[in-house]
């Protein structure tokens, strides 16, 4: 069995819909305009064991959301979910012993005290027994290089070194399985870098289970090798991290290395020029075109190298969100009419 | 002038609007601000037939009802929630920069959106004002010949007090509020400041309650015109002859805080950005 | 088990409150000042007012050291449910607000219970020892007054203390279930001052409202909305200003209990109605 198991979750809520002008707000007093808004629609998905997994997609694409239904913060409009044998939203006290989750932009200890404190707090509250306190706080804090800091008020503490105390916070208990909201949002590159490391080694060390959202790539790839990406509450793609490529990018670049600074002219005719400094072009070339193309170049061009690369995970990723954005956007502009995907009054797929 | 019309105009909006989106919180707040007078009604009634029915302090059981009514009217005009601590905060965050930048004077600005503030306020509560004065109005039939229900000079001087409770309560909190120049944490400062007006505003009680020389003391301070006063005037207890002495002291007092605010203002600001923020 | 988790996490809560008060001492000393300066200001009131009068109401009994009794009461209550409950409740909004109520739902803890009592008020205990103070005075002048003095039993005390308690209980049940309704009002800046006026008909003995006006008011506020029970239970019990009334005050204190236990069920059912709505209208 697996230790997540995720069935047609769907949540849509209601927002208020302000109107513009006094006279709308006037009516707004008496009868209110409401709209639906479905964040997510319909996630089925396994986690195993051990796995660590990404969830990427662009803001507002549901990755909050749905790591706050397995958290059971909030419950689901439809379908079924199962963390550890628990079904999140009824938060039994057994399962909520059992999970923690860290969010980049909110923090959870006291601002005015040191985080030893909290620390004390969490203890109590989760009823761990001392040694074993003392023993994972100094392990933790051992590992993030924190443990000089632990009787500085919060408030004066930098943002990394804050982060570095809510993830130990939170994994004061011990969890299973760890939800991870954005943990490097605003943090800058050696701070990001030292949480990765950290991340790492700890779920490998202890193989729990990590369900992680981040918008920075170099996070997923150092951390994740299964990425799930999310957009517009549907689960795109499923897999590894380059199988994003392999199944999103139906091209290759070609850098090519010219013996003359001249013979580059031409060779729009193979594939888009990325770019050209002579004597070196790159080309993007149809990945099907790959060695008809190739060898025509070779024949007719004297180039002295050849390197044949993927493109850059970001530009994938990124031209993935914008095709995504794009599809369901006209997709909800058939079926209701309006410019916005995400307001339709029909109901949860 | 049209397009400082055209400003004061789209703030008035602003804050009806802000004030209706929260249909809760706006039914429930007009409605209740009117509780407390009830419990006080029931307690001065209790008091007054404890003693029998002689006049306290010169004032019979309608004229107490009467004068907690007037006290909320005044209160009305004169209260500026938010204004002194709003101006300390923005000392304190540095938002206070955009004044030395924008062709802005800030001390304006505040006065014209409180103004709105209020001429929105007063556009919804005068519904219930009106309705709670029409129930009540048994209590002002037995009124003196000098109340402001018979004499139209006494109702001249309640409007004009009024008014100038409204100037005096926001310049008063205003130079409160700018003490945040010298002094980061007013919080302290503010509630002692509440504490005095509620209980020396006259809100609590009419002052005429006060054996001397606490009478006299509370007589000679500003903080009388934001509740007691204009009510005072309503009610006949003020005599025509002192009238005009009287408006023109808490005209003084208005002047006195207007110009106390735009020092304390530019020696602020001087002060301020001589420390570069 | 259960409850030895609770009570060290209170103690938690209550030892974490007072390092934080204790790194802001000057703050917190003005905090203290500033809530006695309150109570000083309304003794002063009520002083004035018996300047002017022997008794509130006729007949009632509520003189002025009766009524001092009655007002210490009311700053034990009111001390109490600040130091305990009201900037946790006032903060509970907020945390609907900005998502921070999403913590308190992860813990392995009754969420309630984490909301009520997560910071401690120190600073208003104050107000306890303040009216420990009037209501020892009081009770003195009560018992060497030379017609009809008063004596004050162990059991009285015991009764006084557990009423009092009740108080606290009837008072918490209507805040937390008066802010559990924010959810539902998008934002609630009014419930404050709701709750301010509320209790301020709490803040009277009850004989006050009579009349045709005053009766069903006393009926709403004694049997719909409890909070007349608050103070005039306890204050009756110990200053008893209607000693032939006996057989009413009976059937209230008998219907006090009833009040408190009801309004803690209501206000539990209330909390997690609202928590189920959270759940499901935010996303």
């Amino acid at each position: 069995m697996s230790i997540i198991e995720l069935c047609g979750l769907s949540k849509s809520y209601r927002v208020y819909q302000k109107q513009e002008g006094l006279l709308a707000s006037l009516r707004g007093l008496f009868r209110r305009e409401y709209r639906d808004v479905h964040a997510v629609r319909g996630i089925d998905l396994r986690v195993e064991q051990g796995e660590f997994v990404a969830f990427l997609g662009p803001n507002g694409a549901g990755k909050t959301t749905t790591l706050k239904l397995l958290s059971g913060v909030i419950s689901p409009s439809g379908g079924e979910a199962r963390v550890m044998g628990h079904v999140p939203w009824k938060r039994e006290n057994a399962y909520r012993r059992r999970f923690a989750l860290v969010m980049g932009q909110k923090n959870q200890l006291w601002w005015d005290l040191p985080a030893q404190e909290s620390f004390r707090l969490h203890q109590q509250i989760y009823r761990i027994a001392p040694e074993q306190f003392a023993r994972t706080r100094d392990e933790l804090t051992g590992m993030l290089g924190i443990g000089n800091l632990l009787r500085q008020p919060v408030r004066e503490l930098s943002l990394g070194e804050r982060m570095k105390m809510e993830l130990t916070a939170a994994l004061l208990h011990s969890p299973d399985v760890l939800f991870l909201d954005e943990p490097t949002i605003g943090l800058d590159v050696v701070a990001q870098h030292k949480i990765q490391q950290f991340l790492k080694y700890y779920q490998q060390h202890r193989q729990i289970t990590i369900l992680l959202t981040s918008h920075y790539m170099k996070d997923v790839a150092a951390l994740c090798r299964r990425v799930v990406v999310i957009a517009k509450g549907r689960i795109e793609y499923n897999g590894s991290l380059n199988g994003i490529i392999d199944s999103f990018s139906g091209h290759k670049v070609v850098t090519l290395q010219f013996a003359t600074d001249q013979s580059s002219a031409g060779l729009e005719r193979f594939g888009q020029i990325v770019e050209d400094q002579p004597p070196r072009a790159k080309l993007r070339v149809e990945r099907s075109a790959l060695t008809r193309t190739l060898a025509a170049i070779l024949a007719q061009y004297a180039v002295e190298d050849v390197v044949v690369e993927d493109p850059p995970l970001e530009e994938v990723i990124a031209s993935l969100f914008t095709q995504v954005e794009r599809d369901s956007g006209a997709e909800a502009q058939a079926a209701s009419g309006t410019d916005s995907a995400d307001a339709s009054t029909a109901g949860v797929a | 002038m049209s397009a400082r019309i055209a400003t004061w105009w789209t703030i008035l909006r602003i804050c009806l609007e802000e004030r209706l989106v929260y249909r809760g919180d706006f039914a429930l707040g007009t409605l209740m601000r009117f509780l407390p007078i009830v419990t006080q009604i029931f307690l001065w009634y209790a008091i007054f037939e404890a003693r029998g029915s002689s006049a306290l302090a010169g004032y019979s059981y309608e004229e107490f009802v009467a004068y907690y009514l007037l006290t909320m009217v005044s209160r009305a005009f004169s209260s500026m929630p938010g204004l002194a601590s709003g101006i300390t905060r923005q000392i304190r965050d540095g938002e206070i920069k955009k004044y030395l930048i924008q062709p802005v004077d800030m001390l304006g600005f505040l006065f014209l959106s409180r103004f709105a503030h209020k001429i929105a306020y007063y556009s919804v509560a005068i519904g219930p004002f009106a309705l709670v004065f029409f129930l009540c109005r048994g209590y002002f039939h037995n009124l003196p010949a000098e109340a402001a229900t018979h004499s139209p000079a006494t109702a001249a001087a309640f409007a004009a007090s009024l008014v100038m409770s409204f100037v005096l309560g926001f310049y008063l909190e205003a130079s409160l509020g700018l003490i945040g120049f010298w002094w980061l944490e007013v919080s302290s400062l503010l509630f002692v400041y509440m504490l005095f007006n509620f209980f020396l505003s006259g809100h609590m009680f009419p002052l005429d309650m006060l054996p001397q020389p606490w009478r006299a003391i509370f007589d000679a301070i500003p903080l009388k015109y934001l509740a007691y006063y204009p009510a005072a005037v309503f009610l006949g207890k003020v005599k025509h002859a002192d009238l005009a002495i009287d408006l023109c002291v808490q005209f003084a007092w208005v002047v006195f805080f207007i110009g106390l605010s735009r020092f304390m203002f530019q020696r602020g600001l001087k002060r301020y950005s001589g420390f570069g923020g | 088990m259960e409850g030895m988790q609770y009570l060290r996490v209170f103690l938690t809560f209550a030892r974490n409150s007072l390092i934080r008060d204790m790194t802001f001492r000057a703050n917190f000393i003005l905090e203290s000042i500033a809530s006695l300066c309150w109570m000083l200001g309304n003794l002063g009131f009520y002083a004035l007012i018996f300047t002017h009068t022997p008794y509130i109401g006729r007949d009632s009994g509520w003189g002025q050291y009766e009524f001092f009794v009655f007002l210490s009461t009311t700053m034990f209550v009111n001390s109490l449910v600040q130091t305990f409950f009201m900037a946790n409740v006032d903060e509970f909004s907020e945390l609907i607000r900005t998502g921070g109520l999403d913590f308190a739902l992860l813990k392995p803890i009754d969420t309630q219970f984490v909301i009520s009592l997560r910071k401690i008020d120190w600073s208003s205990l104050v107000n306890f020892f303040a009216g420990a103070g009037l209501l020892v005075i009081s009770l003195h002048k009560l018992s060497v007054r030379p017609d009809n003095p008063l004596h004050v039993s162990p059991t009285m005390v015991a009764l006084y203390f557990i009423y009092m308690l009740c108080g606290v209980a009837i008072l918490y049940s209507l805040m937390i279930g008066l802010s559990a309704t924010s959810i539902w009002l998008g934002r609630n800046q009014t419930l404050y001052d709701f709750w301010f006026y509320i209790t301020n008909f709490s803040r009277y003995p009850m004989e006050i409202y009579s009349g045709t006006w005053g009766r069903p008011l006393r009926w709403v506020f004694t049997f719909a909305v409890p909070v007349l029970v608050v103070v005039n239970v306890p204050a009756r019990i110990l200053a008893q200003p209607l000693r032939p009334n006996s057989s009413l005050s009976f059937s209230l204190a008998a219907f006090a209990i009833v009040a408190t236990v009801a309004s803690l069920l209501g206000s539990r059912w209330i909390f997690n109605r609202a928590l189920l709505s959270y759940r499901s209208a935010s996303s």
